[in-house]
């Protein structure tokens, strides 16, 4: 036993010196902020194309960081909130196509409808841990995955299509110009992150990062976890549905495909390849994601095939994997 | 609509189907705290094998007996050469090495339909199985009642190497107390690749074993590990007995959904899961769990 | 009214009485430990208190109020804490926010999402006092991994004592240090607050004898004899089962 604390020990010391300490708080804002000013830039300096690539990857990088509070911070693998990124498309595919509502309404509303499906579902989930919540998240996204397929009220496979962007003509512009659509992405991404940022130097980030690193210890403190886990649960949902919210509006549709399983799992590589349990990893994550998967499709047609062994490479030399500082034995015998 | 006994007949069918998968799963899991993602992949790699071997000899026997092979040398090498080896590094806990066999499965699927193409196949039911057998007035089809007998003949096959044998008795003492078994002078890393092998050939086993009922397609193998992580969850991880009764009890659902309440039938074992984790976390067959 | 009082206890692991027909009462104030050999029970006995393990039968009542079961949050805010045998730290952070997250617990400002951890200075203020109490506060910003294991076990015990407990449960504080930490965990201890109630499980007996006024001895589940450290010294049954074969 005492081997196994040593063990976790030293795997823990990489990721000590990404923690969000006060000493250290100053030196993000100022990487975030020439991060923030960097992109605000790109527009006018590369082609379309590379724009295309910004976007995706920002849009990656929102439901990467959804994922890294509840997998980096909270200690929890999901491999299922890819659900969360179609119930934000599905949302305002809904609210906009089928109830008529303007954008204003239907995304705010979603979002609210997201947490309030995400929290009974966190309840049963967060009831288990290590790889059966692997699982159980997974078997809730394939629930979802195939009522979207059967549901006929929604298209069915085919998924839904006019999805709006925002009506930006207040402004004089139009979303749908690319240049538009990129600072709208970005806007919303930086929100995201601030809100992210906020949550996870806040008293209730703190006990979060507790329940990581010692469960039962923070029991013993007088901590209701299973509330927390919950909150964490469903706010990280919240986040994912913001990036399928965006997501259907780049592309203006959105289909079952959005709650795959794959989708699940890309997210997570996101988070392993960023360094889960930084603010900002998730968006190195998703841009270092997304050039590659570009960079396959263009060498070859088994996407799968090259998307598998990446896969398996970035867990297996990673820094220590996923949850490398994990301190508790999930096994069934300690 | 098939009558109901004939649905009951179905429903036992794929339970088998899915006790084969699950079973491996689960004495990999049991013994190794590994959750092989990848457990599909070894049932794609084993029908596809199945295939190649079929195609050649024009048997199916002997699909059914060298198909396993392959499966069972790459969850060998993958258990004593991948995850051993990582899992020793200490810098990856049991849901890297079940995130490593995410991958390992979207590979596999990606290879396969690199030689072989996105076509469907289909292995030819031997002559000796082929057409229907009475039963109580309707029709079943023989090779039905085959995979029925064979998932039923493995099941008690390993309960009673498992309770009654050496190998047994060392595998149960392994998963109480790994150093114990170390300290018999057993090499318990190759003891745990054989059995990692074991469970990836009998998920082969299985792909070769419903080539003549389902299609063979490159991504075959990730349809139907995700209703064997729900199978093993419902019956609790890492429990053999749990894995045989809740093989039924998803096997069944599924099927009667797909009967009776086809707008259901995606998702039906999904509520029969989410039921089940309300009432039992531990699943409807596990030990309740330490706290302490 | 005991700080704490055990009524009848009895758990039992499917045939193996690990405990029977056990009855306890703390007084408050009373520095009071359980001892006994391996197997007598006593880390059992503690996850019971605790409500981390459901008792087969019999009853907890911590100031008056029964343990509800498998709530051991519950039973920290009902004014008993404890420290555990092997370390149970937030290995990756600082000491101070270690105690610092102990203090949150019972501050209002546990539910915050969007307000920094750093605005609530009452909350540090506490952590730092408790730090203080058990000589970290040297150490503050220190990641818990680099720390000793003698600082480790004082850390144990100062997150326990954030929750400003009426009883203070200690498993094996001094399990695994050397004399010198032990001798200052022993002092620590006894310059805590003298209202403070503490149960203590300790192998080792001169932790025990420094710090207890009244031995409770336990042997395969049943108390043995209570009584103060003459009284259990003498006691010939306590001297066969337990003392005699380690001081002897």
């Amino acid at each position: 036993m005492s081997a196994d604390v040593a063990l976790s020990s030293e795997q823990r010391i990489g990721v000590l010196k990404r923690l969000p300490l006060p000493a250290s708080r100053r030196a993000y804002a100022a990487l975030f902020a020439l991060f923030a000013v960097s992109l605000c830039a790109l527009p006018s300096f590369v082609s379309g194309y590379v724009m295309t690539l910004a976007v995706e990857a920002m849009i990656a990088g929102v439901f990467a960081s959804g994922i890294n509070l509840l997998t980096g911070y909270t200690g929890l693998v999901s491999l299922g909130q890819a659900m969360f990124l179609g119930f934000g498309g599905y949302g305002i595919a809904i609210g906009t196509a089928l109830l008529g509502w303007p954008l204003w309404i239907s995304a705010p509303v979603t979002l609210v409808v997201v947490a309030a499906i995400a929290a009974p579902i966190g309840a049963i989930c967060t009831r288990t841990r290590g790889v059966e919540f692997l699982l159980i998240t997974l078997a809730f996204s394939q629930m979802f995955y195939g009522a979207a397929i059967k549901l006929r009220w929604t298209n069915g496979s085919d998924g839904m299509t006019g999805i709006p962007r925002p009506d930006l003509s207040l402004l004089g512009v139009s979303a749908d110009n690319p240049t538009v659509f990129y600072y709208y992405v970005l806007a919303v991404a930086v929100l995201s992150l601030l809100m992210l940022w906020r949550i996870v130097t806040s008293p209730f980030g703190s006990v979060l990062v507790g329940i990581r690193e010692n469960e039962r210890r923070m029991m013993s403190m007088g901590y209701s976890v299973a509330n927390y886990k919950i909150g964490s649960f469903a706010l990280a949902a919240v986040i994912c549905a913001v990036a399928g919210i965006l997501q259907s509006q780049y592309t203006y549709f959105v289909n079952p495909d959005a709650m795959s399983w794959q989708m699940s799992g890309e997210g997570v590589l996101m988070v392993i390849i960023g360094g889960a349990n930084v603010v900002l990893g998730p968006f190195v994550g998703a841009t270092v994601f997304v050039v590659v998967k570009q960079a396959l499709s263009m060498i070859t047609e088994e996407y799968n095939l090259f998307f598998g062994i990446f896969f398996m490479l970035v867990v297996a030399l990673f820094r220590g994997g996923v949850l490398g500082f994990i301190s508790t034995p999930i096994g069934k015998r300690q | 609509m098939q009558p109901f006994l004939i649905q009951l007949l179905n429903g036992v069918q794929l339970s088998m189907l899915v006790f084969l998968l699950a079973v491996g799963l689960t004495l990999i899991f049991g013994l190794m705290n590994i959750l092989n993602l990848a457990h599909g992949a070894f049932f794609t790699m084993g029908a596809y094998f199945g295939l190649v071997v079929a195609n050649d000899t024009g048997s199916f026997w002997l699909a059914l007996l060298i198909g396993p092979l392959l499966p069972f040398a790459a969850g060998f090498v993958l258990q004593f050469f991948v995850l051993h080896p990582l899992a020793q590094r200490g810098r990856s806990t049991h849901l890297d090495l079940a995130l490593l066999t995410f991958g390992l499965l979207f590979a596999t699927a990606g290879a396969v339909e690199h030689v072989f193409g996105s076509a469907f196949h289909s292995i030819v039911t031997p002559d000796l199985l082929k057409g229907r057998v009475g039963l109580l007035g309707m029709e079943y089809p023989i090779y039905r009642l085959f995979i029925i007998a064979v998932g039923i003949a493995i099941g008690v096959a390993l309960v009673l190497v498992i309770d009654r044998t050496l190998v047994g008795a060392t595998l149960r003492a392994g998963v109480d107390n790994r150093e114990m078994v170390t300290a018999l002078g057993i090499n318990i890393n190759m003891l745990f690749a054989l059995v990692f092998g074991f469970g990836s050939a009998l998920a082969g086993f299985a792909g070769v074993v419903s080539a003549p009922v389902m299609s063979i397609y490159s991504s075959m193998g990730i349809g139907i590990v995700v209703t064997t992580f729900v199978v093993v969850v419902v019956g609790g991880l890492g429990n053999l007995k749990g894995s045989f009764y809740a093989s039924l009890i998803v096997g069944m659902t599924d099927t009667f959904a797909q009967a009776y309440l086809p707008e259901a039938e995606l998702f039906a074992i999904y509520i029969l899961l989410i039921a089940v984790m309300i009432f039992r976390p531990q699943g409807l067959f596990g030990a309740v769990g330490r706290v302490a | 009214m005991s700080a704490l009082e055990i009524r009848n206890l009895r758990k039992a692991f499917g045939g193996l009485q690990v405990i029977s027909d056990l009855d306890l009462k703390v007084p408050p104030g009373q520095r009071h430990a359980v001892i006994g050999p391996n197997g007598a029970g006593k880390t059992t006995l503690f996850n019971i208190i605790t409500g981390w393990q459901p008792p087969t039968s019999g009853e907890i009542l911590i100031q008056g109020v029964p343990v509800q079961q498998g709530r051991p949050d519950l039973v920290t805010r009902g004014g008993l804490s404890r420290s555990f045998q092997k370390n149970m730290l937030l290995e990756s952070v600082t000491v101070l926010e270690n105690l610092r997250v102990a203090c949150q617990a019972f501050d209002a400002s546990r539910h915050s999402v969007f307000r920094s951890s750093w605005s609530f200075s009452d909350v540090i203020r506490k952590a730092r006092r408790a730090a203080e109490q058990m000589h970290l506060d040297t150490v503050l910003d220190r990641k818990v991994n680099e720390l000793s294991y003698g600082q480790k076990r004082q850390l144990e015990v100062a997150i326990a004592l954030c929750a400003e407990p009426k009883i203070l449960l200690m498993d094996e504080p001094a399990a695994g240090t050397s004399p010198d930490e032990r001798n200052s965990l022993i002092e620590l201890i006894n310059g805590l607050s003298p209202e403070l109630t503490i149960l203590l499980v300790e192998h080792d007996m001169d932790v025990v004898f420094a710090i207890c006024d009244i031995i409770t001895v336990l042997s395969y589940g049943r108390v043995l004899a209570t009584g103060t450290k003459d009284q259990i010294q003498s006691n010939p049954q306590v001297i066969e089962a337990y003392l005699g074969r380690r001081h002897a």
